[in-house]
Protein backbone atom coordinates (compact mmCIF):
# COMPACT_ATOMS: atom_id res chain seq x y z
CA UNK A 1 0.00 0.00 0.00
CA UNK A 2 2.88 2.18 0.72
CA UNK A 3 3.69 2.30 -3.09
CA UNK A 4 0.14 2.87 -4.56
CA UNK A 5 0.23 6.08 -2.15
CA UNK A 6 3.54 7.19 -3.36
CA UNK A 7 2.51 6.69 -7.31
CA UNK A 8 -0.93 8.09 -6.95
CA UNK A 9 0.79 11.64 -5.14
CA UNK A 10 3.09 11.63 -7.92
CA UNK A 11 0.18 11.31 -10.34
CA UNK A 12 -1.60 13.92 -8.78
CA UNK A 13 1.46 16.40 -8.87
CA UNK A 14 2.13 15.04 -12.37
CA UNK A 15 -1.03 16.85 -13.56
CA UNK A 16 -0.61 20.03 -11.33
CA UNK A 17 2.93 20.00 -13.37
CA UNK A 18 1.49 20.02 -16.88
CA UNK A 19 -0.78 22.76 -15.88
CA UNK A 20 2.19 25.03 -14.58
CA UNK A 21 4.43 23.58 -17.40
CA UNK A 22 1.67 25.97 -19.71
CA UNK A 23 2.43 28.59 -18.09
CA UNK A 24 5.75 28.65 -17.32
CA UNK A 25 7.58 26.20 -19.83
CA UNK A 26 5.12 27.36 -22.95
CA UNK A 27 3.91 30.89 -22.02
CA UNK A 28 7.20 31.67 -20.30
CA UNK A 29 5.73 32.88 -17.14
CA UNK A 30 7.36 31.85 -13.71
CA UNK A 31 4.20 31.56 -11.44
CA UNK A 32 4.48 31.30 -8.02
CA UNK A 33 0.96 31.29 -7.10
CA UNK A 34 0.05 27.90 -8.77
CA UNK A 35 0.32 25.70 -5.71
CA UNK A 36 -2.72 28.24 -3.96
CA UNK A 37 -4.68 26.73 -7.29
CA UNK A 38 -4.03 23.36 -6.05
CA UNK A 39 -4.89 24.57 -2.63
CA UNK A 40 -8.32 26.06 -3.18
CA UNK A 41 -9.00 23.22 -5.40
CA UNK A 42 -8.56 20.96 -2.08
CA UNK A 43 -10.43 23.32 0.01
CA UNK A 44 -13.52 24.07 -2.37
CA UNK A 45 -13.98 20.15 -3.17
CA UNK A 46 -14.13 19.28 0.61
CA UNK A 47 -16.47 21.98 1.76
CA UNK A 48 -18.87 20.33 -1.27
CA UNK A 49 -18.69 17.38 0.16
CA UNK A 50 -18.23 16.70 3.48
CA UNK A 51 -21.24 18.78 4.64
CA UNK A 52 -22.55 21.54 7.35
CA UNK A 53 -19.62 22.00 9.83
CA UNK A 54 -20.04 21.20 13.58
CA UNK A 55 -19.39 24.06 15.96
CA UNK A 56 -16.63 25.18 16.72
CA UNK A 57 -15.53 24.28 13.44
CA UNK A 58 -16.77 26.76 10.86
CA UNK A 59 -15.83 26.70 7.17
CA UNK A 60 -18.27 28.26 4.18
CA UNK A 61 -20.85 26.07 1.99
CA UNK A 62 -20.62 22.58 3.74
CA UNK A 63 -22.78 20.68 0.99
CA UNK A 64 -23.35 17.50 0.15
CA UNK A 65 -22.48 16.86 -3.37
CA UNK A 66 -21.61 14.25 -5.04
CA UNK A 67 -17.69 14.01 -5.60
CA UNK A 68 -17.30 14.32 -9.56
CA UNK A 69 -20.11 17.42 -9.50
CA UNK A 70 -17.97 18.85 -6.52
CA UNK A 71 -14.42 18.80 -8.50
CA UNK A 72 -16.27 20.56 -11.62
CA UNK A 73 -17.05 23.51 -9.46
CA UNK A 74 -13.45 23.50 -7.42
CA UNK A 75 -11.84 23.66 -10.86
CA UNK A 76 -14.50 26.39 -12.01
CA UNK A 77 -13.47 28.31 -8.19
CA UNK A 78 -9.97 28.17 -9.24
CA UNK A 79 -10.31 29.34 -12.99
CA UNK A 80 -12.46 32.28 -11.25
CA UNK A 81 -9.38 33.04 -8.98
CA UNK A 82 -6.77 32.95 -11.20
CA UNK A 83 -8.48 35.05 -13.78
CA UNK A 84 -8.39 37.68 -10.76
CA UNK A 85 -5.10 37.03 -10.02
CA UNK A 86 -3.91 36.86 -13.75
CA UNK A 87 -5.74 40.02 -14.98
CA UNK A 88 -3.40 42.14 -12.31
CA UNK A 89 -0.04 40.48 -12.64
CA UNK A 90 -0.15 39.33 -16.59
CA UNK A 91 -1.01 42.32 -18.03
CA UNK A 92 2.62 44.46 -17.58
CA UNK A 93 4.34 42.59 -15.54
CA UNK A 94 7.29 40.25 -16.45
CA UNK A 95 9.58 37.66 -15.73
CA UNK A 96 10.84 38.89 -11.78
CA UNK A 97 7.95 41.61 -11.72
CA UNK A 98 5.68 39.02 -12.14
CA UNK A 99 7.10 36.17 -9.86
CA UNK A 100 6.77 38.70 -7.02
CA UNK A 101 3.16 39.67 -7.80
CA UNK A 102 1.92 36.15 -7.95
CA UNK A 103 4.05 35.04 -4.72
CA UNK A 104 2.36 38.28 -2.76
CA UNK A 105 -0.87 37.30 -4.22
CA UNK A 106 -0.65 33.48 -2.67
CA UNK A 107 1.02 35.19 0.27
CA UNK A 108 -2.12 36.99 1.14
CA UNK A 109 -4.07 34.15 0.01
CA UNK A 110 -2.82 31.74 2.60
CA UNK A 111 -2.76 34.47 5.56
CA UNK A 112 -6.34 34.86 4.69
CA UNK A 113 -7.34 31.44 5.00
CA UNK A 114 -5.14 30.80 7.78
CA UNK A 115 -6.12 33.43 10.01
CA UNK A 116 -9.94 34.11 8.78
CA UNK A 117 -11.50 31.02 10.07
CA UNK A 118 -15.31 30.91 8.56
CA UNK A 119 -13.87 30.48 5.08
CA UNK A 120 -11.48 27.28 5.62
CA UNK A 121 -11.78 27.14 9.51
CA UNK A 122 -8.29 28.60 9.50
CA UNK A 123 -5.15 26.71 10.63
CA UNK A 124 -7.00 23.59 12.00
CA UNK A 125 -8.60 23.42 7.98
CA UNK A 126 -10.86 21.51 7.05
CA UNK A 127 -11.47 17.58 6.86
CA UNK A 128 -13.93 14.64 6.12
CA UNK A 129 -13.44 13.51 2.90
CA UNK A 130 -13.32 9.84 3.38
CA UNK A 131 -13.13 7.79 -0.03
CA UNK A 132 -16.23 9.33 -1.89
CA UNK A 133 -17.92 6.52 -3.13
CA UNK A 134 -16.55 3.43 -1.18
CA UNK A 135 -19.77 2.16 0.18
CA UNK A 136 -21.37 2.70 -3.46
CA UNK A 137 -18.76 0.85 -5.28
CA UNK A 138 -18.79 -1.59 -2.36
CA UNK A 139 -14.84 -1.31 -1.43
CA UNK A 140 -12.33 -1.72 1.22
CA UNK A 141 -10.16 0.53 2.34
CA UNK A 142 -7.20 -0.91 0.56
CA UNK A 143 -9.38 -1.89 -2.44
CA UNK A 144 -10.52 1.86 -2.50
CA UNK A 145 -7.22 3.24 -2.87
CA UNK A 146 -6.01 0.87 -5.63
CA UNK A 147 -8.93 1.85 -7.51
CA UNK A 148 -8.29 5.66 -7.04
CA UNK A 149 -4.96 5.12 -7.81
CA UNK A 150 -6.59 4.01 -11.18
CA UNK A 151 -8.60 6.89 -11.94
CA UNK A 152 -5.69 9.28 -10.89
CA UNK A 153 -3.92 7.87 -13.68
CA UNK A 154 -6.32 7.87 -16.12
CA UNK A 155 -7.11 11.39 -15.59
CA UNK A 156 -3.41 11.70 -15.67
CA UNK A 157 -3.37 10.14 -19.15
CA UNK A 158 -6.22 11.50 -20.77
CA UNK A 159 -4.44 15.25 -19.46
CA UNK A 160 -1.02 14.74 -20.73
CA UNK A 161 -2.71 13.25 -24.06
CA UNK A 162 -4.61 16.68 -24.41
CA UNK A 163 -1.65 18.67 -23.21
CA UNK A 164 0.74 16.99 -25.46
CA UNK A 165 -1.66 18.12 -28.30
CA UNK A 166 -2.36 21.08 -27.62
CA UNK A 167 1.81 21.48 -27.45
CA UNK A 168 2.45 20.65 -31.29
CA UNK A 169 -1.08 22.74 -32.09
CA UNK A 170 -0.97 25.96 -33.27
CA UNK A 171 -1.93 27.63 -29.67
CA UNK A 172 1.27 25.82 -28.28
CA UNK A 173 3.06 27.34 -31.18
CA UNK A 174 1.62 30.98 -30.65
CA UNK A 175 2.51 30.09 -26.69
CA UNK A 176 6.11 29.88 -27.74
CA UNK A 177 6.69 32.38 -30.04
CA UNK A 178 5.72 34.91 -26.87
CA UNK A 179 8.15 33.15 -24.97
CA UNK A 180 10.94 33.90 -26.98
CA UNK A 181 10.34 37.37 -28.30
CA UNK A 182 6.83 39.18 -26.96
CA UNK A 183 7.25 42.09 -28.93
CA UNK A 184 7.91 40.13 -32.32
CA UNK A 185 4.87 38.54 -31.38
CA UNK A 186 2.96 41.49 -31.25
CA UNK A 187 4.48 43.09 -34.25
CA UNK A 188 2.90 39.66 -36.51
CA UNK A 189 -0.47 40.20 -34.67
CA UNK A 190 -0.80 38.19 -31.48
CA UNK A 191 -2.31 39.87 -28.51
CA UNK A 192 -0.16 38.79 -25.90
CA UNK A 193 -1.75 39.76 -22.75
CA UNK A 194 -5.18 37.18 -24.19
CA UNK A 195 -2.82 34.82 -24.95
CA UNK A 196 -1.04 34.27 -21.94
CA UNK A 197 -4.45 34.89 -19.69
CA UNK A 198 -5.67 31.83 -22.17
CA UNK A 199 -2.83 29.95 -21.26
CA UNK A 200 -3.00 30.79 -17.05
CA UNK A 201 -6.31 29.84 -16.97
CA UNK A 202 -6.24 26.79 -18.32
CA UNK A 203 -3.04 25.71 -16.55
CA UNK A 204 -4.94 27.16 -13.54
CA UNK A 205 -7.84 24.55 -13.91
CA UNK A 206 -5.52 21.63 -14.18
CA UNK A 207 -4.16 22.79 -10.69
CA UNK A 208 -7.52 22.63 -9.77
CA UNK A 209 -8.11 19.26 -11.26
CA UNK A 210 -5.08 17.88 -8.81
CA UNK A 211 -6.08 20.06 -5.97
CA UNK A 212 -9.47 17.92 -5.97
CA UNK A 213 -8.14 14.75 -6.24
CA UNK A 214 -5.35 15.93 -3.66
CA UNK A 215 -8.14 15.89 -1.25
CA UNK A 216 -9.39 12.42 -1.54
CA UNK A 217 -5.99 11.79 -1.49
CA UNK A 218 -5.30 13.23 2.39
CA UNK A 219 -9.12 13.47 2.91
CA UNK A 220 -7.69 16.83 4.74
CA UNK A 221 -6.70 19.76 3.99
CA UNK A 222 -4.84 22.71 6.01
CA UNK A 223 -2.43 25.79 5.93
CA UNK A 224 0.54 23.02 6.61
CA UNK A 225 -0.16 21.20 3.67
CA UNK A 226 0.37 24.06 0.83
CA UNK A 227 3.00 26.53 1.93
CA UNK A 228 4.77 27.93 -0.85
CA UNK A 229 7.55 25.87 -0.81
CA UNK A 230 6.38 22.99 -2.15
CA UNK A 231 6.53 24.36 -5.55
CA UNK A 232 9.84 24.27 -5.78
CA UNK A 233 9.55 20.84 -5.76
CA UNK A 234 7.29 20.60 -8.90
CA UNK A 235 9.81 23.45 -10.63
CA UNK A 236 12.52 20.63 -9.94
CA UNK A 237 10.34 18.26 -11.32
CA UNK A 238 9.85 20.21 -14.55
CA UNK A 239 13.55 21.27 -14.88
CA UNK A 240 15.10 17.70 -14.22
CA UNK A 241 11.92 16.02 -16.89
CA UNK A 242 12.41 19.23 -19.26
CA UNK A 243 10.79 22.81 -19.78
CA UNK A 244 7.99 22.19 -22.35
CA UNK A 245 8.13 19.08 -22.82
CA UNK A 246 5.05 16.98 -22.01
CA UNK A 247 5.73 13.50 -21.56
CA UNK A 248 9.60 14.51 -20.21
CA UNK A 249 7.77 16.88 -17.50
CA UNK A 250 5.36 13.79 -16.14
CA UNK A 251 8.60 11.81 -16.18
CA UNK A 252 10.58 14.41 -14.13
CA UNK A 253 7.51 14.51 -11.43
CA UNK A 254 7.99 10.95 -11.31
CA UNK A 255 11.45 10.90 -10.56
CA UNK A 256 11.87 13.88 -8.52
CA UNK A 257 9.00 12.26 -6.22
CA UNK A 258 9.96 8.24 -6.49
CA UNK A 259 13.59 8.53 -7.25
CA UNK A 260 14.59 11.98 -5.03
CA UNK A 261 12.03 12.14 -2.22
CA UNK A 262 11.84 8.74 -1.50
CA UNK A 263 15.75 8.18 -1.56
CA UNK A 264 16.03 10.92 0.85
CA UNK A 265 13.79 9.83 3.75
CA UNK A 266 16.87 7.13 4.05
CA UNK A 267 18.94 9.78 5.36
CA UNK A 268 19.94 10.40 8.83
CA UNK A 269 17.50 11.40 10.79
CA UNK A 270 18.74 12.11 14.12
CA UNK A 271 15.70 11.87 16.87
CA UNK A 272 16.74 14.66 18.76
CA UNK A 273 16.57 16.91 15.40
CA UNK A 274 13.61 15.33 13.25
CA UNK A 275 13.29 18.40 11.11
CA UNK A 276 17.10 17.76 9.76
CA UNK A 277 15.39 15.24 6.94
CA UNK A 278 13.39 17.33 5.90
CA UNK A 279 15.43 20.44 5.83
CA UNK A 280 18.11 18.39 4.05
CA UNK A 281 15.58 17.15 1.35
CA UNK A 282 15.05 21.00 0.79
CA UNK A 283 18.59 21.87 0.60
CA UNK A 284 19.39 18.96 -1.87
CA UNK A 285 16.45 20.03 -4.29
CA UNK A 286 17.86 23.85 -4.26
CA UNK A 287 21.26 21.41 -5.17
CA UNK A 288 18.97 19.42 -8.02
CA UNK A 289 17.82 22.71 -9.51
CA UNK A 290 21.92 24.52 -9.50
CA UNK A 291 22.80 21.32 -10.89
CA UNK A 292 20.34 21.17 -14.01
CA UNK A 293 20.82 24.47 -14.66
CA UNK A 294 24.70 24.29 -14.96
CA UNK A 295 24.57 20.81 -16.81
CA UNK A 296 21.31 20.54 -18.44
CA UNK A 297 19.50 23.22 -18.65
CA UNK A 298 16.95 22.12 -21.22
CA UNK A 299 15.83 18.88 -19.07
CA UNK A 300 16.60 15.44 -19.27
CA UNK A 301 13.65 15.34 -22.49
CA UNK A 302 14.45 18.77 -24.31
CA UNK A 303 11.11 20.50 -25.74
CA UNK A 304 10.56 18.88 -28.96
CA UNK A 305 10.94 20.98 -31.93
CA UNK A 306 8.07 20.36 -34.57
CA UNK A 307 9.55 18.94 -38.42
CA UNK A 308 8.69 19.68 -41.57
CA UNK A 309 8.63 16.76 -43.36
CA UNK A 310 7.14 17.74 -46.53
CA UNK A 311 9.00 18.00 -49.97
CA UNK A 312 12.02 20.06 -50.94
CA UNK B 1 4.06 59.14 -64.98
CA UNK B 2 0.70 56.94 -64.29
CA UNK B 3 -2.39 57.52 -61.87
CA UNK B 4 -0.69 58.38 -58.48
CA UNK B 5 -1.77 55.01 -56.53
CA UNK B 6 -3.84 54.74 -53.53
CA UNK B 7 -2.12 56.06 -50.29
CA UNK B 8 -1.36 53.32 -47.83
CA UNK B 9 0.11 55.03 -44.79
CA UNK B 10 -0.69 58.70 -44.19
CA UNK B 11 0.79 60.57 -41.47
CA UNK B 12 -0.10 63.72 -40.46
CA UNK B 13 1.18 66.38 -37.78
CA UNK B 14 2.55 63.70 -35.67
CA UNK B 15 4.50 64.60 -32.39
CA UNK B 16 5.59 62.83 -29.77
CA UNK B 17 7.86 64.55 -26.22
CA UNK B 18 9.91 62.33 -23.85
CA UNK B 19 10.40 64.27 -20.84
CA UNK B 20 11.09 67.88 -22.06
CA UNK B 21 12.81 66.13 -25.78
CA UNK B 22 11.13 66.90 -28.66
CA UNK B 23 11.32 63.40 -30.34
CA UNK B 24 9.10 63.70 -33.77
CA UNK B 25 7.75 67.09 -34.07
CA UNK B 26 4.60 67.95 -36.56
CA UNK B 27 6.10 65.28 -38.66
CA UNK B 28 3.67 64.39 -42.02
CA UNK B 29 4.38 62.00 -45.30
CA UNK B 30 2.63 59.60 -46.96
CA UNK B 31 3.33 56.36 -48.72
CA UNK B 32 1.75 54.99 -51.76
CA UNK B 33 0.99 51.59 -52.82
CA UNK B 34 4.23 49.78 -54.33
CA UNK B 35 6.24 52.65 -53.30
CA UNK B 36 9.43 52.55 -51.51
CA UNK B 37 10.58 55.56 -48.73
CA UNK B 38 13.83 55.50 -47.52
CA UNK B 39 13.28 57.41 -44.14
CA UNK B 40 17.02 58.93 -43.79
CA UNK B 41 18.43 61.16 -41.16
CA UNK B 42 21.16 61.71 -38.35
CA UNK B 43 21.12 59.65 -34.88
CA UNK B 44 18.45 60.85 -33.10
CA UNK B 45 16.47 62.13 -35.59
CA UNK B 46 13.37 60.79 -34.89
CA UNK B 47 13.20 57.67 -37.75
CA UNK B 48 12.64 55.29 -35.36
CA UNK B 49 10.65 56.77 -33.16
CA UNK B 50 8.09 57.59 -35.71
CA UNK B 51 8.48 53.67 -36.55
CA UNK B 52 7.06 52.89 -32.95
CA UNK B 53 4.48 55.46 -32.91
CA UNK B 54 2.84 54.07 -36.53
CA UNK B 55 3.27 50.17 -35.57
CA UNK B 56 1.66 50.93 -31.84
CA UNK B 57 4.69 50.56 -29.96
CA UNK B 58 4.32 54.41 -28.63
CA UNK B 59 1.66 56.69 -28.47
CA UNK B 60 1.89 59.67 -29.86
CA UNK B 61 1.04 62.87 -28.14
CA UNK B 62 -0.73 64.75 -31.37
CA UNK B 63 -1.17 64.11 -34.81
CA UNK B 64 -2.75 61.39 -36.80
CA UNK B 65 -1.82 58.16 -38.57
CA UNK B 66 -3.89 56.33 -41.02
CA UNK B 67 -3.48 52.94 -42.75
CA UNK B 68 -5.89 52.29 -45.79
CA UNK B 69 -7.70 55.25 -44.53
CA UNK B 70 -8.39 53.82 -40.59
CA UNK B 71 -7.20 55.91 -38.17
CA UNK B 72 -4.46 53.93 -35.74
CA UNK B 73 -3.64 56.27 -32.89
CA UNK B 74 -4.52 54.56 -29.82
CA UNK B 75 -4.54 50.89 -30.62
CA UNK B 76 -2.34 48.44 -29.56
CA UNK B 77 0.57 46.98 -31.73
CA UNK B 78 -1.34 43.34 -32.56
CA UNK B 79 -4.26 45.49 -34.03
CA UNK B 80 -2.11 47.26 -36.30
CA UNK B 81 -0.41 44.59 -36.97
CA UNK B 82 -3.89 42.67 -37.89
CA UNK B 83 -4.89 45.41 -40.15
CA UNK B 84 -2.16 44.80 -42.37
CA UNK B 85 1.32 46.38 -40.73
CA UNK B 86 4.59 44.81 -40.65
CA UNK B 87 7.44 46.37 -38.85
CA UNK B 88 10.89 44.72 -37.99
CA UNK B 89 13.26 46.35 -34.93
CA UNK B 90 16.72 47.27 -35.52
CA UNK B 91 18.38 43.90 -34.67
CA UNK B 92 15.99 40.43 -36.02
CA UNK B 93 13.84 39.17 -33.37
CA UNK B 94 13.28 35.56 -34.53
CA UNK B 95 11.37 33.01 -31.81
CA UNK B 96 15.31 31.50 -31.24
CA UNK B 97 13.62 27.82 -29.83
CA UNK B 98 11.41 27.89 -32.39
CA UNK B 99 12.11 26.41 -35.77
CA UNK B 100 13.08 28.59 -39.22
CA UNK B 101 9.51 26.43 -40.31
CA UNK B 102 7.65 27.52 -37.20
CA UNK B 103 8.66 31.27 -37.60
CA UNK B 104 7.55 31.30 -41.26
CA UNK B 105 4.13 29.48 -40.54
CA UNK B 106 3.65 32.09 -37.33
CA UNK B 107 4.05 34.85 -40.05
CA UNK B 108 0.98 33.26 -41.44
CA UNK B 109 -0.83 34.73 -39.44
CA UNK B 110 -3.63 32.20 -39.23
CA UNK B 111 -5.22 33.48 -36.01
CA UNK B 112 -8.66 31.41 -36.22
CA UNK B 113 -6.30 27.63 -35.72
CA UNK B 114 -4.81 29.30 -32.58
CA UNK B 115 -7.68 28.85 -30.75
CA UNK B 116 -7.13 26.52 -27.51
CA UNK B 117 -10.57 24.73 -27.60
CA UNK B 118 -10.10 24.74 -31.73
CA UNK B 119 -6.34 23.02 -31.30
CA UNK B 120 -7.87 20.84 -28.44
CA UNK B 121 -10.92 19.47 -30.48
CA UNK B 122 -9.79 19.97 -34.04
CA UNK B 123 -6.31 18.63 -34.26
CA UNK B 124 -6.28 16.75 -37.60
CA UNK B 125 -8.38 19.21 -39.28
CA UNK B 126 -6.18 22.27 -38.41
CA UNK B 127 -3.51 20.11 -39.61
CA UNK B 128 -4.93 19.27 -43.09
CA UNK B 129 -5.83 22.86 -42.98
CA UNK B 130 -2.37 23.94 -42.46
CA UNK B 131 -0.67 21.77 -44.82
CA UNK B 132 -1.71 24.87 -47.39
CA UNK B 133 0.34 27.38 -45.19
CA UNK B 134 3.49 25.14 -45.39
CA UNK B 135 3.30 24.58 -48.90
CA UNK B 136 3.07 28.34 -49.52
CA UNK B 137 5.98 28.60 -46.38
CA UNK B 138 8.36 25.89 -48.40
CA UNK B 139 8.64 28.02 -50.99
CA UNK B 140 9.09 31.38 -49.34
CA UNK B 141 11.79 29.45 -47.81
CA UNK B 142 13.18 28.30 -51.19
CA UNK B 143 13.45 31.77 -52.20
CA UNK B 144 15.01 33.10 -49.27
CA UNK B 145 17.55 30.08 -49.52
CA UNK B 146 16.38 29.04 -45.87
CA UNK B 147 15.22 25.22 -47.30
CA UNK B 148 17.85 23.55 -45.80
CA UNK B 149 17.89 25.01 -42.38
CA UNK B 150 14.10 24.52 -42.23
CA UNK B 151 13.75 22.50 -39.19
CA UNK B 152 16.64 24.16 -37.48
CA UNK B 153 16.04 26.18 -34.33
CA UNK B 154 15.98 29.82 -35.58
CA UNK B 155 18.54 30.81 -32.88
CA UNK B 156 21.07 28.88 -34.36
CA UNK B 157 21.06 30.86 -37.84
CA UNK B 158 24.18 33.43 -38.67
CA UNK B 159 23.64 37.24 -37.96
CA UNK B 160 22.99 36.93 -42.54
CA UNK B 161 20.49 34.02 -42.03
CA UNK B 162 18.63 35.36 -39.68
CA UNK B 163 17.89 38.73 -41.52
CA UNK B 164 16.60 36.72 -44.42
CA UNK B 165 14.23 35.23 -42.24
CA UNK B 166 13.17 38.26 -40.98
CA UNK B 167 12.07 39.31 -44.83
CA UNK B 168 10.89 35.43 -45.18
CA UNK B 169 8.28 36.20 -42.30
CA UNK B 170 7.15 39.47 -43.83
CA UNK B 171 7.02 37.82 -47.27
CA UNK B 172 4.78 35.01 -45.35
CA UNK B 173 2.73 37.52 -43.79
CA UNK B 174 1.72 39.30 -46.81
CA UNK B 175 1.30 42.69 -45.22
CA UNK B 176 -0.62 46.10 -46.83
CA UNK B 177 3.03 47.90 -45.10
CA UNK B 178 6.63 46.91 -44.50
CA UNK B 179 7.95 49.27 -42.30
CA UNK B 180 11.96 48.42 -42.11
CA UNK B 181 14.34 49.79 -39.15
CA UNK B 182 18.08 49.53 -40.31
CA UNK B 183 17.52 46.23 -42.35
CA UNK B 184 21.10 46.78 -43.64
CA UNK B 185 22.64 46.69 -39.94
CA UNK B 186 25.66 43.96 -39.83
CA UNK B 187 24.77 43.16 -43.42
CA UNK B 188 27.80 42.17 -46.35
CA UNK B 189 27.21 43.31 -49.65
CA UNK B 190 26.44 40.06 -51.30
CA UNK B 191 23.44 39.91 -48.72
CA UNK B 192 22.41 43.75 -48.90
CA UNK B 193 21.61 42.96 -52.52
CA UNK B 194 19.28 39.99 -51.81
CA UNK B 195 17.92 42.51 -49.29
CA UNK B 196 17.06 45.34 -51.85
CA UNK B 197 15.67 42.62 -54.06
CA UNK B 198 12.98 41.52 -51.56
CA UNK B 199 12.27 45.20 -50.61
CA UNK B 200 11.63 45.47 -54.26
CA UNK B 201 9.56 42.35 -54.61
CA UNK B 202 7.51 43.37 -51.79
CA UNK B 203 6.98 46.97 -53.66
CA UNK B 204 5.80 45.24 -57.11
CA UNK B 205 3.20 42.88 -54.95
CA UNK B 206 1.51 46.60 -54.35
CA UNK B 207 3.16 46.75 -50.52
CA UNK B 208 4.26 49.88 -49.15
CA UNK B 209 7.38 50.03 -47.90
CA UNK B 210 8.97 52.72 -45.67
CA UNK B 211 13.07 51.77 -44.96
CA UNK B 212 14.60 53.64 -41.91
CA UNK B 213 18.18 53.27 -42.64
CA UNK B 214 21.98 54.73 -42.84
CA UNK B 215 23.09 53.12 -45.70
CA UNK B 216 22.81 55.90 -48.53
CA UNK B 217 24.00 53.95 -51.27
CA UNK B 218 21.73 51.54 -50.36
CA UNK B 219 19.01 53.94 -50.15
CA UNK B 220 19.83 55.57 -53.32
CA UNK B 221 19.06 52.20 -55.26
CA UNK B 222 16.11 50.94 -53.32
CA UNK B 223 14.22 53.74 -52.45
CA UNK B 224 11.23 55.26 -55.36
CA UNK B 225 11.58 58.87 -52.66
CA UNK B 226 13.41 59.78 -49.26
CA UNK B 227 11.53 61.54 -46.14
CA UNK B 228 14.79 63.28 -44.43
CA UNK B 229 14.38 63.88 -40.71
CA UNK B 230 16.52 66.25 -38.13
CA UNK B 231 15.79 66.64 -34.88
CA UNK B 232 12.25 65.55 -34.82
CA UNK B 233 10.94 67.28 -37.90
CA UNK B 234 11.11 66.45 -41.65
CA UNK B 235 13.03 68.78 -43.28
CA UNK B 236 13.29 67.52 -46.76
CA UNK B 237 11.07 65.43 -48.89
CA UNK B 238 11.13 64.03 -52.41
CA UNK B 239 13.57 62.30 -54.94
CA UNK B 240 17.09 61.56 -53.68
CA UNK B 241 18.41 62.94 -56.32
CA UNK B 242 16.81 66.24 -55.98
CA UNK B 243 17.95 66.32 -52.28
CA UNK B 244 21.89 66.95 -52.72
CA UNK B 245 21.95 70.12 -53.25
CA UNK B 246 19.41 70.80 -50.41
CA UNK B 247 21.32 72.88 -48.07
CA UNK B 248 19.38 71.78 -45.11
CA UNK B 249 20.29 68.25 -45.96
CA UNK B 250 23.66 68.64 -46.14
CA UNK B 251 23.75 70.67 -43.26
CA UNK B 252 22.25 67.65 -40.87
CA UNK B 253 24.49 65.23 -42.08
CA UNK B 254 27.21 68.28 -41.24
CA UNK B 255 28.60 68.04 -44.73
CA UNK B 256 28.79 64.29 -45.49
CA UNK B 257 29.18 64.41 -49.08
CA UNK B 258 25.75 62.55 -50.18
CA UNK B 259 26.81 61.68 -54.08
CA UNK B 260 29.24 59.40 -52.77
CA UNK B 261 29.08 55.70 -53.51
Amino acid sequence: MYWVSIVTEAAIFAILALGLDVVWGWAGDFDLAFYGYLALGSYMTMVLTIGKPTPPVSYILGYHLPYPVALLLAVAAVVVLAALIGAVALRNLREIYFAVTTLSAVSALYLIVENYTPLFDGYNGVYGLVNPGQTALNLTYNGYRIVFLGVVLVLLALVCLLVQRLSASPFGRMLRSIREDEHAAAAYGRGVFSAKYRAYLFGAALAGLAGGLFAVFISAFNPSAWTPQELLVIYAAILVGGRGNPLGVVAGVFGVYIGFIELTRFLPAPSSRPEFGPALRQVLIGLLIILMLKFRPAGLFSERLSRDRGPQ
Amino acid sequence: MSEPAAPVLEIANLSKSFGGIRAVHECSFCVRQGQVIGLIGPNGAGKSTVVDLVSGFGRPDSGSIRLAGQELIGMRPDVISRLGLIRTFQTPREWRGLTVMDNVLLARRQFGRESLWRCATRARRLRREEEADRVQARAILDRFKLTDLKNAPAGTLSGGQKRLLEFARIAAAEPRLVMLDEPMGGVNPVLGAQIRDAVRQFAAAGQAVVVVEHNLPFIEKTCDEVVVMDLGEVIAQGAFDGLRGNPRVVDAYLGMDLSHD
